[in-house]
């Protein structure tokens, strides 16, 4: 295993890119691996929550250490918006309710995230004040 | 064959389409220059000479949708940088996360009731605050629509840059943390990447936030099942 993680920090040190998708080839695998194990077993827990909870378990034990995945991790991250892009665009399929609800939906979720964003950091802001003032 | 050229070129344009957009989004960042803003409205206008098939869009680009899944996985990483933080401010966090679930659960059943809203298009957008693959997953968990839950999901990303630009100059906060969970649990992964455009620590702290909300939407969903049948 150890000589595995030096051979892929030498790797991202010579060829960053070819790191980058090793990298994220491995983070698929570990998803693809629990997304199956969760279907074959009926688990409750979707295959993706069960993958971070197994990677988060390995890297608290030090099993995989962080640098070693860094790359391939920050791409999936920052290149995010581009898979939700798609599933935008089952918008077409669904064009007669939006004709027909289209103005209320959106009203729906302007009014719905003003109030969900307000709401956390309102209590985030005054918890971390609270724990502030007590800690004096 | 004609179909499958056309699904080709589909995700050829929304790749091509993504990388030309996102360098002008790094340039200004505005809520009306995100790539999940831009680049489905050039596909809409594409799809007017192309026709707007959507079995046919989504054959080849269906492969995009499922990496969000290895994207899941990959917070992983965030949470482990982090760690730190969430122990000395675990309450505030844990506070707002379980507030804010509960605002855009009840505002999104309340506002929908209000406005005279399909019961499919209610309960498709109770779980809308929270990350695509699994706003999907509570989504078909409470009776909703899967796909019109991820369309709604990317409208509040849209809708949560822009506003969370808004309350942040109006609210009061004093803290990283408090601008951090509030793009976090408002505006899932399109909302983290504006925090971390605000600062690095309001950046982890929303990716955490996402997926504590996102956890515990999923946790909550076989109880709220029950609760609305």
């Amino acid at each position: 295993m150890n000589s595995l993680h030096a051979r892929m920090r030498w790797l991202a040190w010579r060829r960053p890119l070819v790191a980058r998708w090793a990298q994220v080839l491995l983070i698929v695998l570990v998803w693809l691996a629990c997304d199956q194990l969760s279907r074959r077993l009926h688990l409750p827990v979707p295959g993706s929550l069960l993958a971070m909870a197994l990677l988060l378990a390995m890297l608290l034990g030090g099993v995989v250490p962080a640098a070693s995945l860094r790359r391939g991790a920050d791409w999936l991250l920052a290149d995010m918006l581009l898979f939700f892009i798609p599933a935008v665009m089952a918008v077409w399929q669904h064009l007669p309710l939006m004709r027909q609800e289209g103005g209320r939906i959106l009203a729906v979720i302007l009014v719905g995230t003003l109030l969900v964003m307000g709401t956390t950091a309102l209590l985030v802001d005054l918890m971390f004040r609270w724990r502030l003032r007590r800690a004096r | 064959m004609r179909a499958e050229w056309l699904s080709l070129s589909w995700l050829a344009l929304t790749l091509g389409g993504y990388y030309a957009l996102k360098p002008v989004y790094r340039r200004h960042p505005r809520w009306w220059t995100s790539p999940l803003f831009t680049v489905p409205l050039l596909l809409a206008v594409l799809g007017l000479l192309l026709g707007t098939d959507y079995p046919v869009y989504i054959r080849d680009t269906h492969w995009l949708v499922l990496m969000l899944g290895p994207a899941t996985v990959a917070f992983a990483l965030p949470v482990f940088r982090h760690r730190q933080l969430i122990r000395t401010h675990w309450p505030a966090l844990l506070a707002g996360v379980l507030g804010g679930s509960a605002m855009a659960i009840g505002s999104a059943w309340g506002l929908a009731t209000l406005c005279g809203l399909d019961d499919a298009v209610r309960r498709s957008l109770l779980a809308r605050s929270i990350t695509t693959p699994l706003a999907m997953l509570v989504s078909a968990d409470i009776g909703g629509v899967p796909e019109l839950t991820a369309l709604f999901v990317v409208i509040t990303g849209v809708a949560g840059i822009a506003l969370g630009e808004l309350l942040l100059r109006h609210l009061p906060l004093r803290s990283a943390l408090a601008r951090g969970a509030l793009f976090g649990v408002g505006a899932h992964g399109a909302g983290t990447a504006k925090a971390y455009d605000v600062g690095n620590e309001e950046g982890s702290v929303a990716s955490l936030a996402m997926v504590l909300a996102g956890l515990l939407n999923v946790l909550l969903a076989p109880a709220l099942a029950a609760l609305l049948r």
